[in-house]
């Protein structure tokens, strides 16, 4: 029987009281022929203890990334979330309330997304920050079309944005679906053998609206040409980089290189893995693009007696209020993530961001080592810093190489080939601070065997 | 108060970290891509941290604090074992781009996700990817849009949408490049099948509709609505925003709707976290299917040594449907959510009817019991209907006009008159059709117990004079917030020394 329901068994006194007789009463006003005649042919209900064996049976199955060792990432990063995290995100004032429409009763959400605006604006080095769009690719694509609706007046190429060629597919499609209603022009940017970025093609970008890039890219590379970017473009093309926030611990804010816009992943701060979701997407933006970017922003403001208090504003951006001509259709958003988020990044302080870029960046420096020396690999950007992934090619099929690393319990990383084809010996390895130096052995050591191998075996 | 960036401790404070595995000098970075200053974050130590978000949490409401009854947003209680669950590693710990053998138990929830909701609303396939209500509404309008391209239909640049409508509707069509064209509603919300008769013809792509629609009320016309848009060779829509007053009752199939979304954290409970995440499928019928987002989930025989990690008889697999419009998120969509909402269906199966009904009864006594009270305490004067109906179904509105006109007690005021009485307050001011509009939508978890006290303290707020409740509310952390200071002053993130 279901469990959820208070008025169990009052049904006939509360129709009575209304002067109904019957529940279908109640349902009276829907047509004849629209009713659904028969039950839904859907299993019966379960208790909860029911539905927790069969929910740890079904994910059980599935593989966690802490039952192997992983060298997954292409996006989503493996990280630890301090316990307090979770035990105050369980707090039902946080996770049972939504969009703070009434502040006088919402100022604990209002504030912590004040805060947490103020965490990102520091992190990116750009003074204003949203509360959270659903994950980086839709922020990416928020911030295209943000860049079009500022300046396209006046580009000389009008509806037109660039984009790194080594953006993956994935994000590049999110892109797309948000650019072709507005009949934005997605052009391409190219880059040098080494994984840079090509500086002499960032010149036809000059006169179009925006610029996009990644900070690290996403071959892992931290790439410092992309300083020029901003001086190439000129102040109305608007620079979007997109980042990965960790790095930012040791990486230059892009705001400092003329950045006008800073998306990325927030997920390393805050949530876990999560299959992809719910994450959420960072969003940081300079005064110009304010007016026009989308999402929800909290203002500091005052109550009738003067006193601190905080407040949804802007809002004549949004879908509420301006309808069609919305800035986004976004309404429910990533809120209770970027919570996590704030939680986490308050705990860690700056030393500890500091110290936790570092961790990912030494595994990284450690596992390229390793991997360098092994005999048929080679690292095809070697000289290049990365962040929390590199590219090592193999003698053979990445994808043969990832099935031999199954057989024997390591998710070795990702197939290059499925985002760039004909890359089909290009494995991309990413470490994070969660990485140890014996799983990095064991990688190598896994790897070195697999290549002495004549042929495959999995 | 409690301010983040008042803590000012010492260095890494808040959680210790293991050691690097090299020498920190080991890390060399392009020199102009040197961080110069870190930021300005705040240092704190987990005492301080847990006490700061407790504190902020204390001035937060949320369903577990009270009654909840803001409508067309469904806070029903989330029930907890569904956040249990989301913690195990086998849904926390995954990687949205490990192969498929590593997921079968995440596929297998897929899928039976994808299969309930098409059977609840009539339609042939569902993609679990857009992960918010109007997400959804986006991803399908593209869909159409897509089949319509497909079918060298590329006339159609309309969508149509009452003036009723959620906000999300006409922004998500538009930015999927549609002109948006409005219809007025009839005077109780209802839909004019006459305006839209003047509007459809050859270049209207889709019809855009809630229902029931956001004044709570059964729109009976539109099958007939269906039968116009279809006969013009359009689409309809279905905005699952209000789902949860229908299910097993009625269905968007039934309703002759092409394409639906729905809002997982609302009827399937999610919990809605401030302002997320939430979760927004669509189904579609068949000829819209191979349009859908990529990947969705299907399943086929095991084959070979597959059974090792299969989690029944079947293997389930990702599909690219063939015209598929890409992705609307990068990943598998909201996973964690609908873990959640699986979790949550669990709990219903067959009797999710019973939640649609129960839905219904308590929304219906509500508002019997709200004119119950206010005709006892003689304040039955001071509002109306905000549409006459019979019945309502999961959510209806009152229109404080009469409270305006004769004391000059504006809905927001009675709003903020809840608040110091421990409730959060109803929608105001939507739909706009109805004058000094409040939107109650109780959900079906509501006791009659906590309606009933609700209705009278309702009244009780109606019998406070219009100078005492201007000054509402008194009882909350801060008192009305200056909005109009916010957007002229404004203050984005802590102002550091430039204050």
């Amino acid at each position: 029987m279901v469990d959820q329901l208070p008025n169990r068994g009052l049904e006939t006194e509360m129709l009575k009281e209304m002067g109904f007789s019957s529940i279908d009463d109640l349902f009276s006003d829907l047509p004849e022929h629209v009713r659904m005649s028969e039950p839904l042919p859907l299993p019966p209900p379960q208790s909860e203890e029911e539905i927790i064996a069969d929910a740890r049976r079904l994910l059980g199955a599935n593989l966690a990334m802490g039952e192997a060792v992983s060298f997954l990432g292409a996006g989503i990063y493996r990280n630890y979330v301090p316990s307090s995290v979770f035990q105050l995100i369980t707090r039902g004032e946080f996770l049972t309330s939504y969009t703070p429409y009434q502040p006088e009763v919402s100022q604990g959400m209002l504030q912590a997304m004040w805060e947490f605006q103020t965490l990102i604006s520091e992190l990116v080095g750009l003074p204003i920050a949203n509360l959270s769009l659903y994950d980086g690719s839709t922020a990416a694509a928020e911030a295209l079309t943000c860049a079009v609706r500022v300046h396209t007046r006046k580009a000389t190429q009008a509806n037109t944005v660039y984009i790194s060629e080594l953006v993956p597919p994935d994000r590049m499609s999110v892109m797309h679906n948000y650019c072709q209603g507005a009949g934005i022009t997605l052009k391409v940017l190219k880059h040098n053998a080494d994984g840079t970025l090509d500086i002499d093609s960032v010149q036809s970008a000059a006169g179009s609206c925006g610029v996009y890039v990644e900070q690290p890219n996403p071959l892992g590379i931290l790439d410092g040409g992309l300083t020029q970017i901003k001086e190439i473009i000129g102040d109305n093309t608007a620079l979007i980089v997109g980042v990965q926030p960790v790095s930012l611990g040791l990486v230059e804010a892009p705001g400092n290189y003329g950045a006008d816009i800073v998306v990325g992943e927030g997920q390393p701060f805050g949530s876990p893995p999560t299959g992809g979701g719910p994450i959420y997407g960072i969003f940081a933006c300079s005064k110009p693009y304010l007016r026009l970017m989308p999402g929800r922003i909290v203002g500091r403001s005052i109550d009738v007696d003067g006193k601190e208090a905080y407040c949804l504003t802007l809002s004549t951006r949004e879908q509420h209020i301006r309808r069609h001509r919305a800035t986004s259709n976004i309404c429910t958003n990533e809120t209770l993530i970027a919570l996590m988020g704030a939680m986490h990044m308050s705990l860690l302080g700056p030393e500890g961001l500091e110290h936790l870029a570092y961790r990912n960046m030494t595994a990284c420096v450690l596992a390229k080592q390793k991997l360098s020396e092994i005999n048929g690999i080679s690292v095809p950007h070697v000289s290049s810093s990365h962040f929390n992934e590199f590219v090592i090619e193999l003698p053979r099929s990445a994808a043969d190489c990832l099935k031999y690393l199954d057989s024997v319990g390591i998710i070795g990383g990702f197939d290059l080939n499925r985002w760039y084809a004909g890359r089909t010996n290009w494995l991309l390895v990413s470490v994070t601070d969660q990485t140890k130096a014996a799983e990095i052995e064991l990688l190598a050591a896994h790897l070195a065997m697999w290549c002495s191998m004549k042929e495959v075996i999995a | 108060m409690s301010r983040l960036f008042d803590f000012a401790g010492g260095a890494g404070m808040g959680y210790s970290q293991p050691e690097t595995l090299l020498s920190k000098n080991k890390v060399s970075l392009p020199p102009n891509l040197i961080r110069k200053a870190l930021p300005r974050w705040p240092r704190l130590s987990e005492p301080e941290m847990v006490r700061h978000y407790t504190w902020l949490s204390r001035r937060n409401f949320g369903i577990d604090t009270g009654f909840y009854p803001l409508g067309s947003c469904t806070m029903k209680h989330n029930p907890r074992v569904n956040e249990v669950i989301a913690q195990l590693p086998g849904i926390a710990d995954i990687h949205p781009h490990q192969p498929e053998h590593h997921l079968q138990g995440l596929l297998s929830i897929y899928h039976e996700m994808q299969h309930m909701l098409a059977i609840c609303s009539g339609m042939d396939d569902v993609t679990l990817q857009p992960v918010a209500g109007a997400q959804g509404e986006f991803t399908a309008v593209r869909c159409v849009q897509e089949y319509f391209r497909n079918r060298g239909e590329t006339q159609r640049t309309k969508v149509i949408v009452p003036d009723s409508a959620h906000g999300t509707n006409p922004a998500s069509a538009a930015m999927a490049g549609y002109d948006i064209v409005e219809i007025p509603s009839l005077e109780n919300g209802r839909i004019d099948l006459e305006a839209l008769k003047a509007v459809v013809d050859d270049t209207v792509a889709l019809m855009m509709i809630t229902n029931p629609n956001t004044l709570g009320l059964f729109e009976t016309d539109v099958p007939e609505a269906s039968d116009i848009v279809h006969a013009a060779g359009g689409q309809m829509y279905y905005d699952g925003a209000n789902f949860n007053a229908i299910l097993g009752r009625t269905s968007p199939g039934l309703m002759g709707f092409d394409a639906v979304h729905f809002n997982l954290h609302k009827t399937f409970s999610q919990p809605h976290g401030g302002g997320g995440p939430g979760s927004g499928p669509i189904g579609v019928k068949s000829h819209l299917a191979e349009f859908l987002p990529s990947p969705v989930v299907k399943k086929r025989p095991i084959v070979g040594d597959e059974a090792k990690f299969a989690v029944d008889d079947m293997w389930y697999t990702w599909y690219e449907p063939k015209h598929t419009i890409g992705k609307v998120q990068q990943w598998h969509g909201n996973a964690g959510a609908i873990i959640r909402c699986w979790a949550y269906y669990r709990r219903y199966g067959y009797g999710l009817k019973d939640m649609s009904e129960h839905a219904v009864l308590n929304a219906n006594y509500l508002r019997h019991a709200l004119h119950r009270e206010a005709e006892k305490a003689g304040v039955s004067h001071m509002f109306v209907d905000g549409a006459e109906a019979e019945v309502a179904k999961h959510e209806f509105t009152l229109s404080l006009q009469p409270a305006k006109e004769s004391v000059g007690v504006s809905a927001m005021d009675v709003a903020k008159g809840l608040l110091d009485m421990g409730y959060m307050a109803p929608t105001v001011y939507f739909p706009l059709v109805v004058p000094e509009c409040m939107m109650f939508e109780p959900t079906e978890t509501e006791s009659r117990d906590t309606l009933d006290t609700f209705a009278k303290d309702f009244a009780q707020v109606l019998k406070v004079d219009a100078e005492t409740l201007h000054e509402a509310p008194i009882t909350t952390p801060v008192r009305r917030v200056d909005e109009v200071y916010a957007a002229r002053n404004l203050c984005l993130k802590h102002p550091f020394d430039e204050e």
